[in-house]
């Protein structure tokens, strides 16, 4: 007797869990929404030594091996647009080319509220920006996205100040000698970028973010310390096309993801990259959906997510990823 | 006529031997990912290269460098100084003693950088940078005032000087040092 209530006990317990599992648990995923998803140039690097990029990858004279026949590539530098209801969130801003920083070495930049306008949207639309990392050429053009919330991570910026503080002048250098540095840790964050960052910061428009966090419903920034720059993050986004993870240099190849190569070895731990390539694929099952910053194989049929291209203003390219339900598409 | 049938089978076989080395040499020369996109846009055209700077523009270039790295450094840690004042102790004291040396170097560095003696065609580069030099020295005396009277407009209009200090300094360093920032 005292068994069967027992048994019937527990089916009441269980059968009121499944009630309130179906009551707030299927709205709950309901909520989540459904992003659209799109690929902007903001400019190409032009003729890059391949072994620069990718180690394993440098040119052999004479070599008929497929990794070791090109000599020079040539790198976009890939801005996410993603849409997710009325929210309009960028993943990196590229950087921005006025009347300097024409001999980088770069081709077909055009500013991002006019590429943005190409897309349809207002650059004071932007409602949230998420850097991958502060270098120059990825956290550019803050200043043009008036009303965006800026994410960042604290650690990026602890870093940053670390480096600029050691005793060592060459480990503190922004630019270590007139032809640039590499490799030393505080390399590549210019003072432009840096007092754009300091600009959304000083108008109460920045997050400063330690490790996960998720800015929307299913719209979760990841923490990939050390994978390119010590606070780089990742952007995992739900789409119609399952999730994808924007990486910025944390995945600048599609191709090194793919077979497991290094690339775009700046301050990285080559370990904590492949980590970063290994969290892509266990959130979207595979590398197809990993969102490449520098693949130079972007908006061609080799790398499939983003071969639905165009052309668009001064021979920079763009791609129209994924489509919400409802949402139109803004190819020409 | 032997003689001159063997010569014409000489040059016909080194003609054929011509074409076919030019030929081999054109398969086989290095050559970058082409992309669809770039054969139907972007016909290569040769990037603009500075002109190679003369022995006088050279040593006023080197002479700036020196400058010119820690200015760099400066310049960002400033703005990092406001980064941690906003984000973390916003403690008025521990920023001023951050900004006090920064604001000495810049007014050093203006002095320094407007005594030196530049080639005629470096004149509109030498005051692009005293001119950067005065501008972040007068932001840095705006956030020092800041921490005295806590008036916050003057911290965004030291932002506003800091940002155009930068964009003067990218100017300068494109002409004196292009492709300090490389693809990163």
């Amino acid at each position: 007797m005292r068994k069967r209530a027992l048994r019937i006990h527990l089916f009441v317990w269980t059968a009121a869990m499944a009630v309130l599992a179906c009551l707030f648990g299927a709205p709950a995923q309901a909520q989540q929404p459904v992003c659209s998803a799109w690929l902007i140039e903001s400019s190409r690097f032009m003729n890059v030594p391949f072994g620069a990029f990718m180690p394993d990858r440098a040119f052999v004279p004479g070599s008929t091996k497929p990794e070791n026949n090109i000599p020079t590539v040539d790198l976009p530098v890939n801005v996410g647009v993603i849409k997710c209801g009325n929210e309009l969130i960028l993943y990196d801003t590229g950087w921005k080319q006025q009347d300097y920083l024409k001999m980088t070495g770069s081709d077909h930049w055009a500013p991002l509220p006019d590429q943005l306008k190409v897309l349809g949207f207002n650059a004071a639309d932007v409602t949230k920006v998420v850097i991958g990392h502060a270098h120059w050429d990825h956290a550019g053009q803050l200043s043009d996205l008036p009303n965006a919330v800026l994410y960042v991570q604290r650690e990026e910026l602890k870093a940053i100040e670390w480096a600029l503080n050691y005793p060592e002048p060459h480990i503190r250098a922004i630019n270590s000698d007139p032809g640039g540095c590499n490799r030393t840790p505080a390399c590549g964050y210019m003072p432009l970028t840096i007092e754009e960052v300091y600009g959304k910061v000083l108008k109460g428009k920045a997050v400063i973010v330690d490790g996960e966090m998720e800015i929307l419903p299913g719209v979760r920034i990841h923490p990939a310390f050390r994978a390119h720059t010590a606070g780089s993050q990742l952007l995992e986004v739900p789409t119609s096309i399952g999730k994808l993870v924007f990486g910025s240099d944390a995945f600048s190849s599609y191709e090194g993801i793919r077979d497991w190569m290094t690339a775009n070895v700046q301050q990285t731990d080559t370990v904590q990259q492949f980590l970063a390539y290994e969290k892509c694929y266990k959130i979207t099952g595979g590398y197809n959906n990993c969102v490449a910053a520098h693949e130079p194989l972007s908006y061609t049929d080799k790398y499939p997510l983003t071969k639905n291209s165009w052309v668009a203003l001064n021979g920079g390219r763009m791609a129209e990823i994924t489509l919400a339900p409802g949402e139109k598409s803004r190819k020409p | 006529m032997p003689g001159g049938r063997s010569l014409l089978l000489a040059g016909v076989v080194a003609a054929l031997a011509a074409t076919a080395g030019a030929a081999w040499l054109h398969e086989m020369r290095p050559r970058s990912i082409m992309q669809p996109a770039d054969q139907t846009v972007s016909a290569r055209t040769e990037k603009p290269q500075p002109p190679a700077l003369t022995a006088d523009e050279e040593r006023f270039a080197t002479a700036l460098w020196a400058v010119h790295r820690e200015a760099t450094r400066l310049a960002v840690a400033m703005s990092f100084a406001g980064i941690s004042y906003q984000t973390e102790d916003r403690d008025a004291r521990a920023f001023a003693r951050r900004i006090e040396p920064m604001a000495k170097f810049f007014h050093d560095a203006e002095i320094q950088v407007r005594a030196m003696s530049a080639p005629p065609s470096m004149s509109t580069t030498q005051e692009h940078y005293v001119n950067a030099m005065a501008l972040y020295a007068n932001a840095a005396g705006e956030m020092l005032k800041f921490t005295e009277d806590g008036n916050s407009q003057r911290l965004g209009d030291a932002h506003r000087m800091d940002v155009l200090a930068s964009e003067d300094m990218l100017r300068v360093g494109e002409v004196l040092w292009p492709g300090q920032y490389k693809p990163h």
